[in-house]
């Protein structure tokens, strides 16, 4: 099956300052992308030269909608209107001199009066809207904005649909139902979507496949569940915060290697992905930590010391800091949880148990 | 902050008291429909001579409902005006108090004054009729304006302006409001242009070739001749005298009157009794090429050279009094539109 | 206020014969007049002013940053003045006409075709050339602070990039030209000495004639306040315009790509906006130097610097206190939600509509009886009269200036204060800091730059003000612009040049700086 969307060795550059780079994607007809990266990392700037609001410089984007191929090269950029893309924004960007219904058909130019009022009636019956089709914008709530952004984007049938942060206005307890009730829309309608968000948890609800992005680049794209378990850097570990962080060391021993740490030595076969450190020439690496990893350990003296508890239905979560301080293996936030209650200030020891650690250079 | 701008709001109104006028004695406060510069010469002259300081507002319009709204606590002694009818609006208001002295009497021919000596004509000026000079000397009467020939020849500033309206005036005055009417059509027909401009401003349309005659005031012919650039336009023309074989030429004035509520009376008088003074008079005629009214005193040598003329003996009171009538008529001919 | 209300009150006893008998005559022309004035001028002022904003806020044109503020210089030029010029110009006894016929061998009127200026359409055009910058100004800023993200989805849904402009930027932007169109209209109904020039007859012409003329106060009120009902319907007609679109941007169209002209395009839309500037400003300027260069002379400079102190002296008054009236009912309103709020400012927007002689005429009526109070007072006191402490002193000028320029004070300090986020109010309570400290040192440093563009806005338009200081002006009292209109009312306008410079440069204060905020932001 051919992808519907390809993107190829892509770079934006604005005012002399790289601002993507080397951007790789595909995705099939019908799949959700989200986009996540920490603010500032272009995935905004990915979306707006998707739409062709910016132009890429270099790199090309093909966008297949069955019946022809939409080719957006340097040497081609075709401007917005012309690459069957359509957006949802986060603000929604509904134009406030239009009614409801006007939002929805400004982009059916090319259909008749007829069939125009036809798509409407659909897009207004499928988004529960038929009550508010004659109100303006101001006169709508949060909620009901977003479903006639959505509801516009969609009435031209756009081959792809971009969403910008769309659940981030959204209150917090209807935000989850609405991801569903829109993912649900989309399957549906079998509409692939790139979406963008700082909210890991949004993308688990919402996407079939994630897309990490650190500073211009895409660091790692795969379903949700294969990033979690494998990710590929320090970055994607840290923003999917898949847990706390562990300065270890190398230290060679007679024959073999060890980490060390300062809550105890790590042999590297307890290490899944040993093999990709193994070659580095730093000294420095961190350690993916999950809360699962550490116990309370009794033959070791005290080495940690709370910082922090707050209570969560999995028990006390703790946030430990390294009683000694003046190493670079120094750490503090670490976390772990216990049902046990402990005393804030209380000195505790603890160690690693555990095989499938991950190890980053930092 | 909050006390800066407190002390900036005190400094403000501290500073705007600071303007408040305080008149002192030795000053006469003088109402102008003069321009300054015509009259300055006059009044430092005069202060030269008695001491007396002159304050003097000039204002066209809305001179004399200030004077009526500030009644008896009005600061104006004097008041200038260019034309009869003003000189009657305040009259007939009620704005003026009698003012007599022997200089007065002696300098003004009673024709030139009030009958209640509210007012005193200071120079005289001919509503002129100015024609091209390549049409050769022609003798006009005011009535020629209605004939035919003079089809898109006639070239006129606003209808509604004082000097027009007078002559209106007087032209019911001889003639009667329905035959007045007739001649304003008809002149209205008869002219080039919409009424636009000054009186200047139509002597430079004949030396432009865009019209062949105009009216205008005498004194604008000497004041043409004396400025460089203006001088071409008044080259172009004749001044003529009309209705000289007949009634006169129509005249207007420039006058003087006592505010009712004046203030500084004696000094009000002193300046008074010198506008009428030879000296003034030469030097008032002088400056704006009009004719004084104080007989013995002559007119410039540049006016004297237009020569004698006969002038309508019609009272300026009765101009004056149909002054209403001609405005409405001047609205019936549509004249201005 | 009170002076208007005095105004209306005193056109109840009107006279019904002289009525009939202007409506019999000339007063239905006088209205079709003033009725095609304002309509004419208004479409003239959209036709140039829309065009330019877009060109100026959308286009790569070159030297659009220099035309960005030199198609404001117009505002700096009085409107009389440029009346002046220009007719005298263009009048058949003007220089463009001799050299016409001196070149062409014409004789007469009749030899060629060239068009009357002394007409409504003359009229029309000039006084547009002066005032289509607030369309322009108004219009820009509106584009510019567009949401970009609203073009964008206009983009996406399959509108070109003139497309978008044509059904979202441009409706987006109409609150901001129907306010504009609404502050030219009132101006040009208002004006009198500039249609003078021009011969055309307007309402404000009958409102001269029933005065001056007829001497018929209450019929000049009258007629004056069926110029008021225009300018209310103006208003009226400007707000429903706005009603229903409250929808504030956020975030400022400032980086959008410009649209790319082509070479034909390009030449055409500089020829247009260098035309403007020509027209509006380069011309008139032009011309004034070049007398002032011709008649300057030295003592000519010692009068100017007397008269110039005076206009400064009451265009700051006026200046700062209609600002500080502006403040402080902003601050109120906002601070006092309540639904009577909106009325005082609303009213105080008519002042800007009243011709300035009318304004005169009702500080008039009502300073006069009140100064008779004082002084009877005073006597009864047995203290020594004061005379005319009100009607008959500079403070009756800086009154009339307030009343007439307070809309533009308040217009300016309302946008401002609008811009100021509501959470802002109740921030300082919150950290224990009572109402009256808060606004000093919350508010007032937020509004710092409106508070100098409201104050340089009055200023200029205080400087420039003609008839109420012509008729309000105590004894030995000369401004610039007295000055000036006293020398073109003699036609002499070349010795009153430097002047009319001097007018024209402090009007380019305000540009300048507002020029300057913007480029800072």
């Amino acid at each position: 099956m051919t992808p519907l969307i390809t993107i190829e060795n892509l770079a934006v550059e604005l005012q002399s300052k790289l601002i993507l780079s080397q951007v790789d994607l595909s995705l099939s007809k019908g799949e959700i992308l989200g986009l996540v990266g920490p603010s500032g990392c272009g995935k905004t700037t990915l979306l707006s030269t998707l739409a062709g609001f910016i132009g890429q410089s270099t790199g090309s984007i093909e966008i297949n909608t069955g019946d022809k191929l939409i080719k957006i090269t340097l040497d081609d950029m075709l401007p917005p209107e012309q690459r069957n893309i359509g957006m949802i924004f986060q603000d929604y960007a509904l134009f406030p001199h239009l009614t409801v219904t006007e939002n929805i058909c400004f982009g059916l130019k090319k259909i008749t009066k007829v069939e125009q009022a036809q798509r409407c009636e659909e897009l207004l019956t499928l988004l529960e809207l038929n009550e508010l089709a004659q109100r303006y914008p101001h006169q709508l709530s949060g909620g009901q904005q977003q479903r006639v952004a959505i509801a516009r984007a969609l009435a031209p049938q756009p081959s792809l649909l971009l969403l910008d942060e769309p659940f981030s206005n959204i209150d917090a307890r209807l935000r989850n139902e609405l991801m569903i009730e829109i993912r649900q829309l989309l399957k549906r309608l079998e509409i692939t979507a790139i979406f963008v968000t700082h909210n890991k948890d949004e993308v688990f609800t919402f996407a079939d496949k994630i897309a990490v992005m650190h500073q211009g680049q895409v660091l790692q794209v795969g379903a949700p569940a294969l990033v979690c378990q494998q990710p590929n850097s320090w970055q994607v570990a840290d923003f999917l915060q898949l847990g706390s962080w562990l300065p270890v060391m190398f230290s060679a021993t007679e024959n073999s290697l060890a980490l060390s740490s300062l809550i105890g030595a790590l042999a590297p076969h307890r290490i899944k992905n040993i093999g990709a450190c193994k070659n580095a020439v730093l000294t420095n690496f961190q350690l993916l930590v999950k809360p699962s990893d550490i116990v309370l350990s009794s033959h070791e003296a005290n080495n940690v010391i709370i910082e922090h508890i707050g209570v969560t239905e999995q028990g006390y979560h703790y946030l430990l800091s390294s009683l000694e301080q003046n190493t670079t293996l120094a750490f503090s936030q670490l976390s772990f949880y216990s049902q046990e209650l402990f005393m804030l200030g209380a000195e505790l020891a603890i160690q690693l148990k555990g095989e499938h650690f991950l190890l980053y250079p930092t | 902050m909050l006390n800066k701008i407190w002390f900036s709001t005190l400094v403000f109104v501290a500073l705007i008291g600071a303007n408040f006028n305080t008149l002192a004695n030795d000053e006469v406060n003088v109402y102008s429909y003069r321009q300054p510069f015509l009259v300055k010469p006059l009044f430092d002259e005069f202060s030269k001579e008695t001491g007396i300081k002159v304050n003097v507002v000039f204002a066209k319009k809305g001179m004399a409902e200030r004077l009526a709204r500030e009644g008896e606590y009005s600061p104006a002694d004097i008041l200038l005006t260019t034309d009869i009818s003003r000189l009657i609006e305040l009259h007939d208001k009620g704005l003026l108090q009698p003012a007599t002295s022997s200089e007065m009497t002696a300098a003004i021919p009673a024709q030139f004054k009030a009958s209640d000596d509210t007012w005193y004509a200071l120079t005289t000026r001919v509503r002129n009729i100015y024609s091209a000079k390549r049409l050769g000397k022609i003798a006009f009467n005011y009535e020629d304006l209605a004939d035919d020939k003079w089809q898109g020849k006639i070239c006129t500033r606003s209808g509604k302006h004082p000097y027009n309206v007078a002559l209106v005036a007087s032209m019911i005055a001889e003639h009667g409001e329905a035959d007045t009417l007739t001649w304003l059509q008809k002149v209205k027909a008869n002219l080039a242009r919409k009424p636009q401009g000054s009186d200047r401003a139509q002597v430079q349309a004949i030396h432009q070739n865009l019209c062949d005659i105009s009216l205008g005031n005498s004194y604008y012919f000497g004041n043409m001749l004396k400025d460089e650039k203006q001088k071409v336009w008044a080259d172009a023309v004749y001044i003529n005298f009309p209705n000289q074989n007949n009634r006169g030429a129509h005249i207007n004035i420039s006058g003087m009157a006592m505010a009712k509520y004046a203030p500084n009376k004696t000094n009000a008088l002193a300046l008074m009794n010198f506008l009428v003074s030879e000296e003034a008079q030469e030097m008032y005629a002088e400056t704006n090429m009009e004719y004084p009214v104080r007989p013995g005193v002559k007119a410039s040598k540049l006016v004297a050279s237009w020569g004698e003329f006969k002038a309508d003996a019609l009272s300026l009171e009765t101009i004056a009094k149909q002054r209403k009538a001609a405005l409405i008529l001047l609205d019936k001919a549509q004249f201005d539109l | 206020m009170a002076p208007i209300v005095v105004m209306l009150f005193a056109s109840i006893n009107v006279s019904s014969d002289l009525f009939a008998h202007l409506w019999s005559t000339v007063l239905p022309e006088y209205i079709r007049n003033t009725l095609g004035l304002g309509i004419l001028v208004a479409l003239l002022s959209l036709c140039f002013g829309v065009p330019a904003a877009a060109i100026i806020s959308q286009t790569n044109i070159v030297m659009g940053k220099q035309l960005r503020w030199l198609l404001m210089l117009p505002l700096a030029m009085p409107a009389y003045l440029v009346a002046y010029l220009y007719t005298d110009l263009f009048d058949y006894a003007g220089p463009v006409q001799r050299v016409l016929r001196a070149w062409f061998d014409w004789h007469s009127p009749n030899d060629y075709y060239f068009f009357d200026i002394r007409t409504l359409g003359g009229a029309a055009i000039v006084i547009a050339f002066v005032l289509f910058p607030y369309v322009y100004m108004l219009t820009r800023t509106a584009l510019e602070q567009q949401d970009r993200n609203l073009l964008r989805a206009s983009r996406l849904l399959g509108c070109t990039e003139r497309q978008s402009f044509y059904q979202i930027a441009l409706p987006l932007a109409r609150p901001a030209i129907a306010v504009s169109l609404a502050l030219v209209t009132m101006e040009t109904l208002a004006d009198f000495a500039t249609v003078q020039y021009f011969a055309v007859n307007t309402l404000t012409t009958a409102i001269y004639d029933t005065w001056l003329g007829y001497g018929d106060f209450a019929a000049a009120n009258a007629l004056a306040s069926v110029l008021m009902l225009f300018i209310l319907f103006v208003v009226v007609a400007e707000q429903r315009a706005r009603a229903g679109q409250r929808h504030q941007s956020s975030r400022p169209n400032t980086e959008h790509q410009r649209k790319q002209l082509s070479l034909i395009q390009q030449i055409l839309a500089s020829m247009f906006c260098w035309f403007l500037v020509f027209a509006g400003f380069l011309l008139p300027i032009i011309l004034l130097l070049n007398m002032a260069i011709d008649y300057a002379d030295y003592q000519q400079f010692t009068a100017l610097i007397e008269t110039g102190k005076n206009s400064i002296k009451i265009a700051t008054y006026s200046a700062t206190i209609a600002t500080l009236i502006a403040l402080t009912l902003a601050l109120f309103q906002r601070l006092h939600q309540s639904r009577g709020r909106m009325i005082p400012v609303q009213i105080s927007g008519f002042g800007y509509a009243i011709p300035g002689t009318v304004l005169a005429m009702a500080m008039l009526a009502t300073f006069g009886p009140l100064d008779h109070v004082i002084n009877d007072v005073a006597k009864a006191f047995d203290f020594k009269a004061p005379g005319l402490i009100l009607s008959g002193t500079v403070f009756a000028i800086v009154f009339a200036f307030i009343v007439r320029f307070s809309a533009i004070a308040n217009g300016t300090i309302n946008a401002g204060i609008g811009q100021i986020p509501k959470s802002l109010d109740l921030a300082p309570a919150s950290l224990g800091v009572k109402t009256l400290p808060a606004l000093f040192r919350v508010h007032l440093p937020l509004l710092k730059s409106s508070i100098l563009v409201a104050w340089l806005l009055v200023f200029v338009e205080a400087m420039k003000e003609l008839p109420a200081v012509l008729l309000l002006r105590p004894f030995n009292f000369e401004t610039l612009s007295t000055q000036i209109y006293q020398l073109i009312s003699d036609e002499r306008l070349e010795q009153g040049a430097l002047g009319a410079i001097l007018i024209v440069l402090f009007g380019l204060l305000p540009i300048i700086f507002l020029n300057r905020q913007k480029d800072s932001k």
